[in-house]
């Protein structure tokens, strides 16, 4: 493997390379590129992301198992807090945005305010701190806001008829799971195959979004812990958790192109209020959300996480912004195929600026690899004098 | 055939505005007892003076050209939307064309709340899309915020089971369009754009850009945007090759009128002038 391909893999950076093409196509031909971004859309969105989440949820739940980053689980707390209150500054400047601007229809998107694009947080969080516990932060703070958003779309899906047999279909596919962990077993194509079909078809019964289906599933793979902030294969683990995350560390990369192919393709014309409530909710609501709680956490008696400091916050709170490609999910999620989805995509594209302003600020803010290494005193405060 | 009588009205309308007409006093509609006749506004709802205007000028042309319904190209209201709002930005300045008995049917744009589908003069019977006919004509209205799938479907079962001789589409965002602030909306397009040709719609009114536009035909459609009759964006036509004509220059609403098998439109400023004019004839028709 060469290193540049190391590189991509690493970085996740088929997804941005699949926006990239998308945006261009969308701009120069864009009937073709929707006839096909449409076509394609399902198979994506409903299913192949289904994958990609499972992927993801697999190393949160490793992360929280004894010899994982947040084991014991208190360590959670407050990076928890913290997307909390993330996503609550994101949502609270969204729909105050809209109500300004006198943009009513745009208030069933306040889902998309809660999205963090994981892969993009990672990649600028490995770049400032390399790796360690804000590392750690950082994810579960991102991943603690999608959550949000998925269960706001779900929420906005039940509004649906709920066919009788979904939520039989689920709890089939829970059972059939601990059926085969109590039975050992270490692949994970039966876990995918018997339980999978039934998961997802009772979650697009029941209008909870499908890309959410194998969640019920994941935490019965067998498994074997390890840190989250490597967020890599894993290295010796057994059973069908490891199985999965070596059978689908290619396909999920895959699944993170056509993602980006799919959903990236905007009309760069196409901004409207929603593009500036979707930007201005990532890049200043977020970031002030997360400080905001993280100081009235600590205030209020919160155990501070250790090595980090006010001016490492800051950068994390950056990093956390860019929506990219998951509020790009959670809108096509949660607006039909139109001019909604079009200025609210474009906001969510835009939201990359994050990440330059969290390197940016990183600089500025001497943090992680900007440290300055011939300071003789300390560069930043502890989140709570005498505490961290 | 079609082009040629677009091009005789037109220097019609040039020809008689040299020879020392007043714009005002021009009509190019027959005005025939038996037609159907109407008005399209769009982006109207700001309740200020230049919303008045184009209200005012519309009962002037309306004493002579007696259209008994106005079609809503969606921004029916901007800002606030409560009641006394209705009453500011609705119910006063079209006053005398609702006390004479012109129906207004609404369709929704994204400075509409969705629950102005109940408002009683919007006549949209609780629905943020509907369709209704009118002799030889099928009016769809789209809500073309939330195109979902439901919606997608009911427009192909509407227009499948139309056995009217005219179909027209109207819905506030442009599938073709050369505003520059907007322009057209393509993913709406990909998706509307093949029911319409499949099922014959013959002519497609929109608005969201604050200006007036004829388009040429796109496979066989005509399109017209007209979202000035309240907001006005100066300036903001930027001429394409598909532009037919266009004016960005002050508010403007349509009169047209259906005869037959021919659909005349008349464009009209703030001010009482005609702006563009012409006759479309129905395709498939000799």
């Amino acid at each position: 493997m060469t290193r540049a391909w190391r590189l991509v893999l690493e970085y996740y950076l088929l997804l941005p390379l699949g926006g990239v093409i998308a945006l261009i196509w969308a701009n120069t031909a864009g009937d073709s590129y929707f006839r096909v971004a449409q076509a394609l859309a399902f198979a994506v969105n409903d299913i192949g992301l289904a994958f990609g989440l499972a992927y993801v949820a697999q190393e949160v739940i490793e992360a929280t198992l004894p010899g994982g980053a947040f084991h014991p689980w208190r360590r959670a707390i407050l990076p928890v807090i913290a997307g909390a209150g993330g996503t609550i500054g994101a949502v609270a400047v969204y729909i105050t945005y809209i109500h300004t601007a006198d943009e009513l229809v745009l208030r069933q998107g306040w889902p998309i305010a809660c999205g963090a694009d994981i892969f993009l947080s990672l990649a600028v969080g490995r770049i400032v701190f390399r790796r360690g516990v804000a590392i750690s932060f950082l994810m579960l703070l991102a991943i603690a806001g999608d959550v949000v958003g998925l269960a706001a779309i779900s929420r906005q899906r039940l509004a649906a008829t709920v066919h009788p047999a979904a939520g039989g279909l689920i709890i089939a596919a829970i059972a059939i799971s601990v059926a085969l962990r109590q039975s050992r077993v270490r692949s994970t194509w039966p876990y995918l195959s018997l339980a999978g079909p039934l998961a997802w078809l009772g979650c697009y019964w029941a209008g909870v979004h499908p890309a959410l289906s194998l969640l019920p599933i994941v935490p019965f793979f067998s498994r074997s812990a390890r840190s989250l902030d490597e967020f890599a294969p894993s290295r010796g683990a057994h059973g069908a958790a490891g199985h999965f995350e070596s059978a689908f560390a290619y396909p999920v990369q895959g699944v993170a192109f056509f993602f980006g192919l799919v959903n990236a393709g905007v009309l760069l014309h196409g901004f409207d209020t929603g593009t500036w409530a979707v930007l201005s909710a990532s890049l200043a609501g977020r970031p002030l959300g997360i400080l905001a709680a993280v100081l009235l956490a600590v205030t209020s008696g919160v155990a501070p996480t250790r090595d980090i400091g006010w001016r490492d916050l800051i950068v994390i709170a950056f990093a956390a912004s860019p929506g990219v490609a998951f509020s790009l999910f959670l809108a096509s999620a949660v607006f039909p195929d139109g001019p909604l989805l079009v200025e609210t995509r474009v906001g969510a594209i835009a939201t990359i600026a994050g990440a330059p302003l969290a390197l940016a600020a990183a600089r500025l803010l001497r943090v992680g690899r900007f440290v300055d290494r011939h300071a003789t005193q300390p560069v930043q405060s502890p989140l709570m004098d005498g505490r961290a | 055939m079609r082009l040629r009588r677009l091009i005789v009205a037109a220097l019609a309308v040039t020809a008689l505005a040299r020879s020392g007409f007043h714009a005002q006093e021009l009509s190019t509609l027959p005005n025939r007892p038996d037609s159907v006749k109407f008005a399209a506004i769009g982006d109207n709802g700001t309740g200020d003076q230049p919303e008045y205007d184009v209200a005012n000028q519309m009962e002037r042309w309306h004493r002579r050209f007696p259209f008994d319904m106005v079609i809503m190209l969606g921004d029916n209201l901007y800002g606030s939307q409560r009641a006394a709002d209705f009453v500011q930005k609705f119910e006063r300045p079209y006053k005398p064309l609702l006390d004479a008995g012109v129906k207004f049917y609404a369709s929704l744009g994204n400075h509409d709340k969705t629950s102005n589908d109940t408002y009683k003069p919007f006549n949209m019977g609780g629905e943020r899309y509907y369709s209704y006919t009118r002799d030889n004509v099928r009016f769809l209205v789209i809500d073309s915020n939330y195109l979902d799938p439901r919606q997608l479907a009911w427009v192909e079962n509407a227009l499948r089971d139309a056995r009217e001789a005219w179909k027209i589409a109207y819905f506030h965002h442009p599938i073709y369009s050369d505003g520059g602030r907007h322009g057209s909306e393509i993913e709406l397009r990909v998706k509307l754009e093949p029911l319409f040709v499949k099922y014959g719609v013959n002519v497609v009114y929109s608005g969201h850009d604050h200006i007036y536009e004829r388009l040429k035909p796109q496979k066989g459609i005509y399109y017209f945007v007209s979202g000035a009759a309240g907001e006005l964006r100066k300036g903001d036509l930027k001429r394409s090759i598909n532009t037919a004509a266009g004016f960005d220059q002050d508010r403007s609403f349509m009169l047209n009128e259906i005869a037959g098998d021919d659909l005349f439109f008349q464009t009209i400023s703030r001010t009482g002038e005609t702006v563009d004019a012409g006759v479309i004839h129905r395709e498939g028709q000799p």
